[in-house]
């Protein structure tokens, strides 16, 4: 009996699941590059839509009047408001924000949580760290291409130029989603991708098993014949039929056994 | 040899092997009067397959030998 490490079934198995094992890994890395490249990529539109659109719904005139200090006016408070009810009203904005250019840098104006939340920036809080996106952001909507971690947590960000009433770029809106959800998303595909491939393997090997062990089977059933007919038993019969070489092999072996038969007969007393 | 000798001994080398020729002459020789197999015609046919059907069980499956019997009786 053959050890089941040397069995055509388990070398078969063993290969064919090793082969899927490759093109299915070298599928799944690209299509997981291509996958989260493209959902990066909508991420990015979406913000840059929802920056522009929001954008154009604040008042660049007003927004060009604020000063440091200005955190209680009722102008103020009214654009923080506007921009706080625009932020919770959609789970996919994690920050609302203005800013403008200051001798100092790029700073904060209008933060939609500026008295709501204990690390939300003032008028004029420079931001430390501005990226080239959000500089660009002052021409032209643009989103970050990665994602950036600051002091509030990992986010990836989309800006808009806000204009006054002749059309001068007074700031920019800033929209954060939260690299959370993009990466949930992420994920999400990733975990689909590897089911569908587990499943497949599975699919796959159990088909091979199953192809493979009615080969063997045959195989079995013609070496048992020629087991018996070496010790001197003739009385076998190959009932083995296929198409295939084991077929083919199944036939010449009928064949020889069905001659030894016909000379022992004539051998016999 | 007979035409019909040859194809008969075609036919049976497929199923029973380089053998064939005793196994033929030897139902030939028991069954059909001593005939010698080379000498067979066409109208000996239908009694060596009915012989070739039986004595083919002994040594084939009876699927085979059914099959091979019938083979031969269509040369007839």
């Amino acid at each position: 009996m053959v050890q089941w490490y040397h069995s055509i079934i388990t070398k078969l198995t063993v290969a064919f699941v090793i082969l899927i094992l490759v093109i299915a890994g070298l599928s799944v890395l690209y299509t997981f590059g291509a996958t989260k490249s493209a959902l990066k990529e909508t991420t990015q539109d979406e913000l840059t839509a929802l920056a522009s659109v929001i954008a154009t719904q604040i008042d660049g005139d007003t927004l060009a009047t604020f000063q440091p200090g200005d955190e209680e006016t009722p102008e103020f408070i009214q654009m923080r408001d506007q921009l706080y009810a625009m932020q919770t009203s959609s789970p996919e904005i994690l920050y609302l924000y203005t800013m403008k250019q200051t001798s100092d840098g790029i700073a904060f104006v209008v933060d939609a949580e500026y008295g709501l939340s204990e690390d939300s920036a003032g008028i004029g809080d420079v931001y430390d760290t501005p990226t080239e996106e959000m500089k660009a952001g002052f021409q032209i909507p643009i989103a970050e291409d990665e994602y950036t971690t600051d002091q509030w947590g990992t986010v990836i960000s989309g800006y808009a130029p806000v204009k006054n009433a002749a059309g001068e770029v007074t700031g920019i809106l800033g929209v954060d989603m939260s690299a959370t959800r993009v990466i949930e998303r992420q994920d999400f595909i990733g975990n689909i991708i590897y089911l569908i491939m587990l499943i497949g393997i599975g699919i796959t090997a159990v088909i091979i098993g199953i192809i493979s062990k009615t080969m063997i089977r045959d195989i079995r059933s013609l070496n048992d014949s020629a087991e018996k007919i070496s010790t001197g038993d003739m009385n076998v019969l190959v009932t083995v039929e296929r198409n295939d070489e084991i077929g083919e092999l199944a036939g010449s072996f009928s064949r020889m056994v069905s001659s030894l038969k016909i000379m022992m007969m004539d051998d016999s007393p | 040899m007979s035409d019909i000798s040859e194809k008969v001994l075609a036919i049976t080398v497929q199923v029973m092997g380089p053998a064939s020729r005793r196994f033929l002459e030897r139902q030939t020789k028991f069954h059909l009067d001593g005939l010698e197999f080379d000498d067979l015609t066409k109208d000996h046919i239908p009694e060596l397959s009915k012989w070739v059907g039986i004595s083919a069980q002994l040594i084939v499956d009876d699927k085979k030998a059914a099959m091979l019997a019938e083979t031969i009786k269509k040369l007839g």
